[in-house]
């Protein structure tokens, strides 16, 4: 499949080599998933570094955040960045590990203002605390809610329920 | 001098100023259950049914109840139509405390009344009676308008027997004094009271603690 920019045609691995070329041992592990997709692991502490670049690129340049997740793996926790570029009509996946006990990640929410509500969403849900947030509350619980209910080890208190 | 019943030929039968004469319980449960205004309080997909009920397809103004109101110091009748989640409990309860007196409830859907499908979610409250008195419950996921329209006609049936008399209470009537002095009401539980709800949790968050 071919991604036009500008007036050079690229394909999506041709793309995946250039971005290799930009950002070198920052985008670990970086693969294809056809059919408009790229896949990379990030270090956490090199991911608002990697975030601010991947949005500066210029004509391939990843303008949009689509989506933030975050991922229970039991030995770890993962946070998921969906970036998308109008110009090449293309997704990057950034992939990046975090430590379960202390899960702390960098906000993006500085270079994509759409990040601000996901990132609350993912404090909410899986308790990953994003350092620099401008306004990290809960988004869809209560304010008291104790516990974080999407971690797999989440206990359900009865403080969370005053009604029944 | 032209008369009232020359512009209402349906009129015809009186030929003069007529009293009627009823109870008051009669006239003014007729004109309450009959101009009840609803409050529009969709909180999911059973308020699709709902809407569509006030539209012509079926047509809920045929009941006089169409007019909805946003406010809750204009309505009668609070329709729960959807999953209540612990974060709009408070909120339904404040709702429903800013109607004015006579209200009423319906628990429309097997969320409303009992948490339906999501009964185990973390966030859901399992029925709306845990937080403000239901009238009348309309099963169904979601129940069709027909459904609420059949609820709806239950509730008129329950207004036509209110009455304005009073109850006569008994000289050592305590729990009735109690009552009327307004003691009746339950205050919702405090944090950290235990009620059978969760056991296996509750015996494991006294460990947490």
């Amino acid at each position: 499949m071919g991604i036009e920019i500008g007036a050079v045609k690229l394909t999506l691995d041709e793309l995946g080599t250039r971005l290799q070329g930009e950002f070198g041992d920052d985008l670990v592990d970086l693969r294809v998933q056809e059919p408009d997709t790229l896949v990379a692991r990030v270090d956490r502490h090199k991911l608002h570094a990697v975030a601010a670049k991947l949005k500066g690129l210029g004509e391939i340049a990843y303008d949009s955040c689509n989506f933030v997740a975050a991922v229970d793996y039991v030995t770890h926790l993962e946070t998921v960045y969906h970036l998308y570029s109008y110009s090449t009509n293309t997704y990057i996946e950034l992939h990046v590990e975090i430590d379960r006990n202390n899960a702390v990640c960098d906000t993006i929410c500085d270079i994509y203002p759409a990040a601000n509500w996901h990132e609350r969403e993912a404090w909410d849900m899986m308790g990953v605390r994003f350092e620099g947030h401008p306004d990290l509350r809960r988004i869809l619980l209560k304010d008291d809610w104790i516990g974080h209910p999407l971690r797999k080890d989440y206990v359900d208190l009865v403080e969370n329920h005053p009604n029944v | 001098m032209a008369r009232v019943m020359d512009h209402y030929p349906k009129l015809e039968r009186f030929e003069h100023p007529n009293i009627v004469t009823t109870t008051a319980d009669l006239v003014f449960n007729w004109a309450r259950s009959r101009s009840i205004f609803p409050f529009t309080y969709g909180i999911a997909c059973c308020a699709i049914e709902m809407l569509s009920s006030g539209f012509a397809r079926f047509d809920i103004a045929r009941f006089g109840w169409e007019v909805f109101r946003p406010t809750p110091r204009q309505c009668d009748l609070m329709i729960v139509a959807g999953t209540v989640n612990e974060k709009m409990a408070p909120v339904l309860k404040r709702l429903y405390d800013q109607m004015s007196e006579p209200k009423w409830v319906i628990s429309m859907g097997a969320c409303a009344t009992s948490g339906g499908p999501f009964y185990d979610g973390y966030n859901v409250v399992n029925g709306v009676d845990k937080i403000v008195p239901v009238d009348v419950y309309i099963p169904g996921c979601p129940p069709r308008p027909e459904a609420l329209f059949h609820g709806m006609l239950q509730l008129q049936k329950k207004i036509q027997k209110m009455s304005f008399v009073a109850p006569r209470i008994d000289e050592g009537d305590e729990l009735a004094l109690a009552s009327l002095r307004g003691e009746g009401e339950r205050a919702i539980a405090p944090a950290g009271q235990t009620d059978g709800r969760l056991p296996t949790n509750a015996a494991e968050s006294q460990e947490v603690q």
